[in-house]
């Protein structure tokens, strides 16, 4: 999975990496998933444990938020819509069919995700009729039509909320069964984003991020491929959005349908590396721990604030294809000055071959 | 509901729908000149609202004179997010990048006012906030009609720049036909600097007479550029004129349903008509079709 | 034969300009068809509009019997029919072995589609058969943004025989290319012909054209004149009317295929040569000068090592095939590109690296190629905003009247939106506003592009009255034989190289220029390369 993110992300196979390359990928893909298993079982403390909980869950969300705008280059900041939806699902639920705390609500979490792809059917067919940045401006407008459904809609509790069903886990050990869903859902989200990178799904997508119209002339359907990604893209978020609310214990409005949530998953993507699979999660991982200390070390909303906005500003104005493209791009090209030194110490040139013409 | 109230609905639509016009169109101002879209306008507002209410509240500077003072400010302001920040977007994906640029620009502009303000809710307050007018059976707030007015005035102003001055034609060329521009000696980057920092001088005003009639938190800024931005893609963006009209007939919207059915339900009314819209017409009321000029 | 393509009475209108009028267009199936005519006849807008990129109000395209008009792209192609631009379109951040894989056509439901990988094993084959074909096979894991220019209209065509289109539609395939890569092109376009396939080629390379085709249809101003042989059309004296009204450069060359000797009594006879004559004491001879200059747009140099002399009160013409960096040339000397190396000199004073402005006081104004009025502000707007940088509102006003009497078109049609005027009024417009700002050197590129042959003479009579009244122009013109007929000094550019350079005359008249046009080498070179 890592091996695969070149700066292109070369769907089509280039020539096999050496088979010592890949044995070493997979040790450390080995090596990072026994990490992520035993985490919890060996760091107990609960404030660390909840904080790598909310790390997993926005993984997952910019993972899939990935599948749509860093494969198709839609940015779409109105994915908290999804969220929302997931969490309300579940806690509108749990509360009208009398579900019990736990396991059972985690059963429910999939009932929520399946809303959330639903939902994205409508919100998507709506939105995708623009481009560019009309669309993003929809679907900014669109969030804010669902947060303030949840304001004034009777079922979704007003501005107080609903309170989720309490889950009968010890306090020592509350924390270890989301953590563990959540691990579970990131790792069929990532498999899920994988599978689409190398597929011909993911090669058109790429080719609409770069010349939709190009696309079109070659006979991809353009809609039809907006529109399935943008619904698989809700699903996860629908699913980790039941079950963040339900360990929090409570969802209401503001919270569901939160502006900076979007952002997050946008920031985490850019920064990591739109596009790319490994770079929403790296993203979210290094964001979300960061956020997730700077909330409890300044209790004040004020600075975290300033320096969420900072980052992002350096962020996108700085690395604009975020960390893990420019961390490849740096060692391309330190490759490629190497090779050029030693071209250069080779006396003889080496003429070009080629077919004769084709080469200018 | 009775047809007096209804009428006074769409009276007050009106005047309010003055006073967005004006923040709207600064921000397709913006837009139009620089391909740019100003998420951060909203809590641009917020801020000059809150400059309003400090020279008020300590310095004793009554909110009308005030404005001679919060405008340069915010003119200020405008200018220095376009050299610090928009120009260095290039040109690819310019103005989606615009957007997450400013978005953050907004949450550092929100952090600082919650950091000197608090998240207490304040409201500016004057003699003439709370009195009205009483002609034909309605009543005219005060302050909406001073904003109006204002509004109006402003509006006439920008009008009147850009269509009478050398820098307003400037600004319309750059607009049409850039490098064209840019072969006559106009100094477009100045041309985009100045462009910016206007858009953001309306707020100024827009602040004031939204701080004087609504109560506001550093948080306010997300409902405001949500309206803003609906606004201004329904009216076409890059058209001010657009701009106008779909301010007023948002507003006017919103006021009746506000009246005749539940003003919890009526902000609704914004997104739903963009929806609408959009769906039909992405380019909005009045907007250019995807294809500029240049 | 079946007609594989038929267009009937098309017409397609942008705003006031009328691209296509009435247009009837018969593809025969089997062979390569050749689609000519001067610019702006409306070959690639009958291109879109047949692919689906344009929607049409007015007439009706038909594929094998089947009604197309209006379907959307993605079905166009779908049923067969395959396109390329005339400005490359890549995926450029995909390799060029996904750039094949994008059009891989499959029937399959869509859970697959997203389960299986990208490309099959047979398709991937096929892929890298095709790229062998057009001869960049060990380029298929590179990012197609690496390519050259020349690469990437391979990868562009190969991508689209990926889907077996029973036809394909070349735009300009032949355009800005060296000529061992033009010779490559046409034998694989033979070779798919000889497979099956239907060809229609747009080209403005006419011994290209005439070698390949066997059938053409020529375009001008929006409808087909004629259609028959290569032969037929050569002969045929419509078509030459077409083309010499304006004196084209294809003109030039449809004469040099047929070796033709001259028609001088259907041409319009330009004033001679002129050679300048006046300089004032002390002034040198040369105007502006080039020394060594590169430049790019940051994928790599278009124009290299350009050095050539502006004489003082002349006109100078550049001429060169298509892609061979003229435009770029222009864009340079006035500021808009900064050279990447070299210097530029205007009366003695090094001008390179200042900004538009900058040059622009210094007294060099261009007319760009493209229009470039202020649509929506009116007629006398656009021309007082030519005296932009000028603050003394007397000498405004006085060059306005100036402009007006050269120009009655200012006065009559002042208070005009100028996007409602015509082409050929609009460069009026163009010239007035340029003179408000009285500049002592005028670049002019392409004055007459998108013309019809009577506006064209116009525009070169104004620019001749320009130079009249003492002003030095350095002009960029497609149509080599007009431009080179008007100028005192003439340029070759080639793939942003300076080829030949001499007089006006000995440039026309050099026995290589037809070649260089033609796309054979230039063995000997006239002064300095």
């Amino acid at each position: 999975m890592t091996g695969a993110v070149t700066q292109t992300g070369d769907v089509a196979g280039a020539p096999a990496a050496a088979p010592r390359k890949r044995a070493l990928t997979l040790g450390v893909m080995l090596i990072i998933a026994a990490v992520f298993i035993a985490f919890p079982v060996v760091v107990t403390d609960p404030a660390t444990t909840s904080i790598a909980f909310f790390a997993l869950v926005f993984m997952v969300a910019a993972s899939a938020w990935n599948i749509f705008s860093g494969y198709s280059g839609y940015l779409a900041l109105g994915h908290a819509v999804f969220f929302g939806t997931g969490g309300y699902a579940v806690a509108v639920a749990a509360r009208d069919w009398h579900v019990a705390g736990g396991w059972p609500v985690f059963a429910l979490c999939l009932f929520g995700g399946l809303v959330a792809g639903l939902v994205a059917i409508p919100v998507g067919l709506v939105a995708l009729r623009t481009r560019r940045h009309t669309f993003v401006v929809v679907t900014i407008a669109i969030f804010f039509i669902f947060q303030l459904a949840a304001y004034n809609l009777g079922f979704t509790g007003g501005t107080s909320g609903i309170l989720l069903p309490l889950p009968p886990f010890s306090a020592a050990n509350f924390n270890q069964p989301f953590y563990y869903v959540a691990l579970v859902i990131l790792v069929l989200t990532v498999l899920v984003s994988w599978l689409i990178r190398r597929s011909r799904f993911g090669l058109q997508l790429l080719a609409i991020r770069d010349d939709e119209d190009r696309a079109l002339g070659l006979g991809v359907k353009t809609r039809r491929l907006k529109l399935t990604a943008f619904v698989i893209s809700a699903i996860p978020v629908g699913l980790v959005g039941g079950l963040y609310f339900d360990f929090v214990g409570q969802i209401y409005p503001q919270f569901a349908f939160d502006p900076l949530f979007d952002l997050s998953i946008a920031l985490m993507a850019f920064l990591g590396g739109l596009g790319t699979i490994v770079g929403p999660l790296l993203g979210a991982l290094v964001l979300e721990s960061l956020q997730q200390y700077l909330t409890q070390t300044f209790s004040s909303d004020a600075t975290y604030l300033i320096a969420y906005g900072v980052l992002f500003l350096a962020v996108i104005l700085v690395l604009p294809r975020g960390v893990v493209p420019g961390v490849t791009e740096w060692l391309e090209r330190r490759r490629a000055k190497a090779a050029l030194s030693a071209a250069h110490e080779r006396d003889a040139a080496v003429p070009t071959g080629g077919v004769a013409g084709a080469a200018q | 509901m009775s047809f007096t109230a209804l009428l006074q609905a769409i009276v007050d639509g009106v005047l309010t729908g003055g006073v967005y016009a004006l923040m709207a169109a600064g921000l397709t101002l913006i837009f139009g000149v620089m391909d740019i879209i100003n998420i951060a306008q909203g809590v641009m507002v917020i801020l000059g609202a809150y400059l309003s209410y400090e020279l008020s509240v300590h310095v004793g500077i009554g909110l009308l004179p005030g404005l001679l003072i919060t405008v340069p400010l915010m003119f200020g302001v405008g200018v220095a997010i376009e050299f610090c920040f928009m120009r260095r977007l290039r040109d690819q994906d310019r103005t989606q990048m615009s957007i997450l640029v400013t978005y953050a620009v907004a949450i550092v502009i929100e952090g600082i006012l919650t950091a000197i303000f608090g998240v207490d809710y304040q409201q500016l307050q004057a003699s003439y906030v709370n009195s009205s007018v009483h002609l034909l059976g309605f009543y005219l707030p005060d302050i909406y009609l001073i904003g109006f007015v204002l509004a109006i005035a402003l509006l006439a102003g920008l009008y009147y720049m850009l269509y009478r001055t050398k820098f307003g034609r400037a600004v319309r060329s750059s607009l049409q036909n850039r490098t064209a521009a840019d072969l006559i000696g106009i100094d477009v980057n100045r041309v985009r600097t100045l462009s910016v920092g206007i858009g953001v001088a309306v707020t100024a005003v827009g602040g004031m007479v939204f701080g004087a009639t609504n109560s506001f938190n550093p948080n306010t800024g997300y409902d405001l550029i949500s309206r803003l931005l609906a606004i201004v893609i329904l009216g076409g963006m890059g058209s001010i004129g657009g701009a106008m009209a779909a301010a007023v007939f948002i507003l006017v919207i919103n006021d009746v349903v506000a009246v005749a059915w539940s003003p919890t339900w009526a902000p609704l009314v914004y997104f739903v008509a963009l929806v609408i819209v959009l769906s039909f017409r992405p380019q909005g009321l009045f907007g250019r079709a995807a294809v500029r000029a240049q | 034969m079946s007609n594989l393509i038929e267009v009937k009475g098309v017409s397609k209108a942008y705003g006031g300009v009328k691209a296509l009028s009435l247009c009837d267009l018969e593809v025969h199936e089997g062979e390569i068809n050749g689609l000519i005519g001067p610019n702006g006849s409306g070959k690639t807008t009958l291109f879109n509009v047949v692919t689906g990129y344009e929607r049409i109000q007015q007439g009706e395209v038909h594929f094998n019997g089947t009604e197309i008009t209006n379907a959307p792209p993605d079905r166009v192609f779908r049923l067969g029919i395959g396109r390329t631009f005339q400005l490359t379109r890549l995926f450029t951040r995909l390799t060029v072995l996904e750039n094949m894989l994008v059009a891989t056509q499959r029937d399959e439901g869509w859970l697959r589609g997203v389960m299986r990988l990208a490309g099959s094993a047979g398709e991937r084959r096929r892929a890298m058969e095709l790229l062998d074909f057009v001869g960049i096979t060990r380029l298929a894991h590179e990012p197609a943004a690496n390519l050259s220019y020349g690469q990437r209209k391979l990868l562009e065509l190969a991508s689209l025989l990926v889907a077996d289109p029973a036809i394909l539609l070349l735009d300009e395939p032949a355009g800005g290319v060296n000529p061992t890569l033009i010779t490559h092109l046409a034998d694989r376009i033979k070779d798919l012909n000889r497979s099956g396939k239907t060809i229609l080629v747009v080209e403005h390379n006419m011994e290209f054209v005439m070698n390949l085709c066997s059938r053409i249809t020529v375009l001008s101003q929006g409808s087909a004149l004629v259609s028959g042989t290569p032969d037929e059309v050569r002969t045929n004296p419509a078509v030459l009317d077409a083309y010499l009204g304006g004196e084209d450069d294809e003109s030039t060359q449809l004469e040099l295929a047929q070796e033709a000797t001259h028609h001088d009594g259907t041409r319009v006879s330009v004033s001679p040569v002129r050679t300048p004559e006046r300089s004032k004491l002390g002034d040198s001879p040369t105007l502006l000068s080039l020394r060594g200059v590169s430049a790019g747009y940051g994928g790599g140099d278009i124009i290299k090592q350009v050095s050539l002399d502006v004489p003082r009160g002349g006109i100078t013409c550049v001429v060169g095939p298509n892609g061979a960096g003229k435009s770029t040339l222009m864009a340079t000397i006035s500021g808009l590109l900064r050279p990447r190396q070299g210097e530029i000199r205007f009366n003695g004073e090094v001008v390179s690296g200042l900004t538009p402005k900058q040059i622009l006081a210094r007294g060099i104004a261009q007319i760009p190629q493209a229009h470039s009025l202020f649509p929506d502000m009116t007629v006398h707007e656009n021309v007082e905003m030519g005296a932009f940088t000028v603050s003394e509102k007397a000498l405004v006003r006085q060059r306005m009247q100036t402009v007006q009497e050269l120009y009655p078109i200012v006065r009559d049609r002042a208070d005009e939106k100028a996007g409602s005027l015509s082409g050929g009024q609009q460069r009026l417009v163009e010239f007035a506003r340029c003179l408000m700002l009285d500049p002592e050197l005028i670049m002019l590129d392409e004055p007459s592009m998108g013309l019809d042959p009577q506006t064209r003479k116009m525009v070169f009579g104004m620019v001749e009255q320009m130079n009249q009244q003492g002003k030095t122009i350095l002009l960029v013109e497609q149509n080599a034989r007009a431009g080179l007929k008007l100028s005192s000094r003439g340029v070759v550019l080639e793939n942003g190289i300076v080829r030949l350079t001499g007089s006006g005359r000995d440039v026309l008249e050099h026995p290589e220029i037809g070649a260089l046009y033609l796309g054979g080498a230039v063995t000997s070179a006239a002064d300095g390369t």
